[in-house]
């Protein structure tokens, strides 16, 4: 796989995690009291749930379709730098989120 | 998941964690520092190793130890994060919050840290490999920590 198309899953899947902790935008649910695992709008199982799951899914999804739509002149365009600037901008974004527990 | 099964994956998780310290400092070290010519000293030797021979190594521990973590994360939630809420130990809550969206976060960008490291090395990647390597070392150091202090907090806080 090029290089290109690395950048781009790891751009589109770092800014979609992001969005899907965010908005709450998990792609599956995983109750582990009962063992199971539901989609969004399929009834609640037992005890609590877990969202990381589907959060971290809902990244890789957005990053494999990125990367896969995004045309090769464009990719060629993208400058390298990006790829730690957005990392920062999301780990700022995530520690600034979480600063609900201090 | 069994308590004996459980106990393995923590032990093993905590070993790649601790491999990949090493493995993702010495690189950090040496994608900054760089080689020096006289290679006597223990820090001479230490900055001078060949940072790329490291990536490959590094993307499998990460992702290895991220997908252990992943499999224990159950466990955490329904034994240890009930008794940092009955303690109160808020911050402690919160400093695993941001261990998880951290290595989600770490785990997204290796493919980008990959392409940066990937052979033969682009010139036009030399600032991004730099700062990849130092922000994947700043989320392990960080997740070990946390995974440490929370693996122990019984015994720090009573």
């Amino acid at each position: 796989m090029d290089r290109g198309r690395l950048l781009v899953f790891s751009l589109a899947a770092e800014s979609g995690y992001t969005l899907a902790y965010y908005f709450n935008w998990p792609l599956l649910i995983y109750y582990p009291v009962a063992g199971e695992l539901r989609v969004p709008g399929q009834a609640a199982a037992a005890g609590f749930p877990i969202f990381w799951y589907g959060w971290l899914a809902s990244a890789v999804v957005i990053g494999v379709v990125a990367a896969g739509v995004v045309p090769r002149r464009w990719m060629r365009r993208l400058p390298c730098d990006l790829s730690w600037i957005v990392t920062i901008v999301m780990i700022v974004a995530a520690l600034t989120y979480e600063k609900r527990w201090f | 998941m069994g308590d004996s099964l459980t106990a393995g994956l923590l032990i093993l998780h905590s070993l790649l964690a601790v491999a990949l310290l090493g493995a993702i400092t010495h690189q950090a070290v040496a994608v900054k520092l760089g080689p020096v010519p006289a290679k006597a000293s223990f820090a001479a030797r230490y900055r001078s190793v060949d940072a790329s021979a490291y990536a490959g190594a590094i993307v499998l521990l990460f992702a290895v130890g991220t997908a252990i973590g992943a499999l224990l994360y159950p466990s955490y939630r329904t034994i240890a994060r009930p008794v940092l809420e009955l303690n109160g130990l808020r911050a402690a809550n919160g400093a695993f919050e941001i261990k998880e969206h951290l290595s989600a976060l770490g785990v997204l960008m290796l493919p980008a840290y990959w392409a940066a490291w990937r052979r033969p090395l682009d010139a036009e990647y030399a600032t991004a490999r730099a700062a990849l390597t130092w922000l994947l070392a700043a989320i392990v150091w960080w997740n070990f920590v946390v995974g440490d202090v929370l693996t122990n907090i019984k015994g720090l806080f009573h």
